[in-house]
């Protein structure tokens, strides 16, 4: 508390030093330090809140001109900030907030219309009044920015005729003001007499007087400093932790009243962590509520008519997650309206109404917050998305036509990619989608995007309530326990016996698990974080498996031991550690040791389980195939669509003829019964990325490869030819799948390369088993 | 003494009420015309009214005509705070029943001159 206190004392104290020299021109002479201070911060608030209803209200203002309501309101702000700030002796907010003042003054009276330009002058200079606001609150002085072009620009459209700045008119009655009062109470009548200002609306709004209400100390709300609620929240949380340590020491006797208590306790305790952090909910609205500005802005920087819709604004979150998430969706929305909505004339077009619609909708739903931006623009264009990541080289040539719909989506969110076609002002500076995944990521939160072509695009970030104490999963490796945040956690395995013996295969050397036909990779989480080397594994020990989820990938963490599951309290990690990308935090448990919380994705990156594991396969099958080449046999196929491939024929086992009847599913594979073994089909059309054309045919033909001692059938439209011929292989063809492509009997054939056939086969099957996972 | 402030800003009534309290008055505050009426019918009658021209619900002007038709509030001083782009409005007021006006931005000097000139400085 005291030192708390104390800092914010002395920060108070110089800012006051520099107020203090601006105000003894005015009244602060005999006015206590306390009270200037208070009167300064309630100016700020006062202030921002008035710019903010008047951006607001001017947004308002321009869809309905006529609005008596809205230019008093307009007009009332403004004349508020500019009389406090020449009371408080501000002269750079009153210079600013005067030509404003003088422009509005004269739409009210009927002397001059809104236009757009005058909008947007007028927005800038609120934009200018926070700037200036900004700086006092720093550092107590305005600051230095330079208003004298917005300033001009006001003037200017004072009188649209005379571009050259006139001096406003009211400095003329400047004089005036400090002479006796009969002088300026006649003032006015030699003034050309503007006419009589009508008597402000009585109508009330709703918005302003709601605030109004919120503000008052009268009423049932108070002002509480955030610094404060920061620190409950820090004190329940070790409250929390204590209440676990009292809850593990009673556990383990029998003193019934002992018992109670701490039972009393931890009911007092979850209650009041609850209350406490409802405290530091608040309405998304908050930070909703500048959003018609931000959209009126952009669409009009590109020449777009946007609507915006939003539900549950009420919705609540922690204002840390607020904060969090202010950025993010402020770039999200920039993204929808510059690339998701089209102009107005394409919308008639295609038969849309002109105005494109921004939904913006907020729910709560699992303990979780949804936040929808849903758009009805032209839907994400996934064929630039694929040139774009090629170009980028974010993907392979091959592995773009084999990436499913879903896939390609998530490339957008990979660093560096922009599909805009030019850089426009609005985004495309840089910063990505992948930013804004990363700052969803970081607190926690998911990211989702769907669009449908033509008809528009959602996308679906969940975020956590709060972030200070979450749900965790206790685990065991190598004797030190680790926290799992609970939003990771898929599934437990638990393997005993027989099944732990055999349960984990290798695929090039990275073991996996075959989870309901899912191909899971395996992370030790012993080994990965460099514990003492794993000793060989005893015959009939069990495996432990955490099934966790990053954002698009599912993998499988051995750990020793499950232990519990728990509310933990999220400690920032000591500089040192901080580099560590496998933690999130550390947490102190309930006998008051302390573990640490592991970063499901900075894991999964670091054992290469994300991303690398494709490029890693693909590179060893290169290799392979590059002595493959000296081979001259060839087995000759058609896929249909006059494409033609040709396998290497000591790959060839055997050429067979199914009867289409006979293929039969397991899990999300197509098989066959061969030989008394369960044969993988793999239809090598599909996995290049071919459209089906033809019709399954009643019979199918295959060429039986086999790895190891397993067998694959490789599904082709029809068998050709065997040819020997020693071929040229263009190798800039390669990809994946292919070695290359040459010119065999006169067709450009693609040569395949069966080992990354089979794994990629593999591999998809255990994407789309994911992608649907995922997806459901 | 006792005074009025009428203002629909936290800050200018803050700024008053210091400047009031400072030379001795007791302060009373409403952020509109309808609250002040409310305010002055529950607390009674005050020495002075300090009345912000611009305010929602009920203005300035309306305030002071709505005040001066009740008899009670007749020796209640009315001074309307302004700026110079509401001076050629101040006529009106005074026409409606005002006493006096103070121009915003104002320094302590000014109010100090302006209470002695209504008689309600410190000193008398």
């Amino acid at each position: 508390m005291n030192e708390c206190g104390e800092s914010a004392d002395s920060r108070i104290r110089t800012k006051q030093g520099a107020l203090q020299s601006r105000l003894d021109r005015r009244f602060s002479a005999e006015t206590a330090m306390e009270e200037l201070d208070e009167i300064f911060s309630e100016f700020l608030i006062e202030a921002n809140e008035v710019l903010d209803q008047f951006d607001r209200d001017m947004v308002e203002l321009e869809k309905d001109p006529s609005s008596r309501t809205l230019l008093d309101g307009i007009f009332r702000g403004i004349h508020t900030i500019k009389g406090t700030s020449g009371v408080l002796g501000l002269d750079k907010l009153v210079s600013i907030s005067h030509v404003g003042e003088t422009l509005l003054c004269r739409m009210r009276d009927g002397e001059m219309r809104l236009t757009p330009e005058s909008t947007t002058a007028l927005l800038a200079m609120s934009d200018s009044l926070r700037q200036v606001l900004g700086a006092i609150a720093a550092s107590g002085s305005e600051g230095d920015g330079d208003f004298s072009a917005l300033i001009r620009l006001l003037t200017s459209l004072l009188d649209p005729q005379h571009t050259s700045s006139e001096p406003a008119a009211p400095s003329t009655d400047l004089p005036a003001a400090n002479q006796s009062m009969a002088a300026a109470a006649l003032t006015p009548a030699q003034d050309p007499p503007p006419e009589t200002a009508p008597p402000a609306s009585v109508k009330t709004e709703t918005a302003r007087e709601q605030k109004d209400l919120g503000g008052d100390a009268l009423g049932n709300t108070i002002r509480v400093d955030v610094t404060l609620l920061d620190k409950l929240m820090n004190l329940v949380g070790e409250l929390v932790l204590a209440r676990n340590q009292i809850m593990q020491l009673t556990s383990v006797q029998t003193e019934p009243a002992l018992t109670g208590a701490a039972q009393r306790l931890s009911h007092i305790t979850s209650e009041l962590q609850s209350s406490v952090m409802k405290t530091r909910m608040q309405p998304i609205g908050t930070i909703w509520h500048k959003l018609p500005r931000l959209l009126r802005d952009l669409a009009r920087g590109c020449g777009k008519e946007v609507e915006l819709i939003t539900e549950g604004a009420e919705t609540e979150l922690d204002r840390t997650i607020l904060e969090a998430i202010k950025d993010p969706l402020t770039h999200v929305i920039r993204n929808a309206v510059d690339h998701g909505i089209e102009t107005p004339e394409q919308r008639s077009r295609n038969g849309k109404n002109p105005a494109g619609q921004l939904t913006l909708r907020a729910y709560h739903e699992g303990g979780k917050v949804n936040i929808e931006i849903r758009d009805d623009g032209a839907g994400v264009n996934l064929d630039a998305v694929k040139r774009k990541a090629l170009e980028r080289r974010l993907i392979e040539p091959g592995e773009a036509d084999r990436m499913s719909e879903r896939e390609l989506l998530s490339l957008i969110f990979q660093p560096g990619f922009s599909t805009a076609q030019q850089v426009t002002n609005i985004s495309g500076r840089g910063v990505g989608m992948d930013v804004v995944k990363t700052n969803i990521t970081k607190i926690g939160g998911t990211i989702d995007l769907q669009s449908t072509p033509g008809q528009g695009t959602t996308l679906t970030i969940k975020i956590p309530l709060t972030l200070a104490i979450i749900p965790a999963l206790i685990v065991t490796s190598a004797s030190n326990r680790f926290a799992i945040p609970q939003v990771s956690l898929v599934e437990l395995v638990r393997l005993e016996g027989e099944a732990a013996a055999h349960a984990i295969e290798y695929i090039h050397n990275t073991p996996v698990y075959r989870l309901r036909g899912t191909l899971l990779p395996i992370v030790y989480l012993d080994q990965e974080l460099g514990a003492a080397a794993r000793q060989t594994k005893e015959d009939g020990q069990a495996i432990t498996i955490v099934v966790l989820q990053t954002e698009s990938n599912v993998f499988g963490l051995v750990v020793d031991e499950v232990n519990d599951s728990e509310e933990i309290v999220v400690k920032p990690l000591g500089n040192l550690l901080r580099g560590l990308s496998c933690y999130a935090g550390a947490t102190i448990m309930g006998d008051g040791r302390v573990a640490l919380i592991l970063d499901v994705m900075g894991l999964a990156q670091k054992a290469r389980v994300v991303g690398e594991q494709r490029t890693r396969t693909t590179e060893t099958v290169v290799e392979k195939t590059q002595m493959d080449m000296e081979l001259e046999s060839w087995l000759l196929a058609d896929l249909g669509g006059a494409r033609r491939v040709a396998i290497p024929l000591d790959r060839v086992h055997r050429l067979e003829e199914f009867p289409a009847s006979a293929m039969e599913w397991s899990g999300n594979q197509s098989v066959i019964q061969y030989r008394g073994e369960i044969m993988p089909m793999i239809s090598v059309a599909q996995l290049l990325g071919m459209a089906r054309i033809s019709e399954p045919a009643a019979t199918m033909q295959a060429t039986v490869v086999s790895r190891g001692d397993r067998r694959y059938a490789l599904l082709v439209d029809r068998i050709v030819d065997i040819v020997e011929q020693q071929i040229v292989v263009d190798p800039s063809r390669k990809t994946a799948l292919c070695a290359g492509s040459a010119v065999i009997e006169e067709h450009v054939t693609d040569v395949l390369d069966v080992e990354g056939i089979i794994d990629a086969s593999l591999f998809h099957t255990a994407e789309l088993l994911t992608a649907q996972a995922g997806s459901c | 003494m006792k005074a009025l402030v009428v203002d629909d800003s936290n800050t200018m009534r803050a700024v008053l009420r210091r400047i009031l309290q400072m030379r001795g008055f007791e302060t009373v505050e409403a952020k509109h015309g309808v609250e002040a009426l409310h305010v002055l019918a529950q607390t009674g009658t005050a020495d002075l009214a300090l009345v912000d021209w611009n305010m929602p619900e009920m203005n300035g002007l309306q305030f002071v005509t709505e005040v001066r038709k009740n008899p009670t509030h007749a020796q209640m001083r009315i001074m309307m705070v302004t700026t110079e782009t509401g001076l050629h409005e101040v006529q009106s007021a005074i026409d409606a029943g005002a006493t006096d006006y103070l121009m915003k931005p104002f320094t302590t000097g000014q109010v100090d001159d302006k209470l002695a000139l209504l008689g309600l400085d410190s000193h008398a």
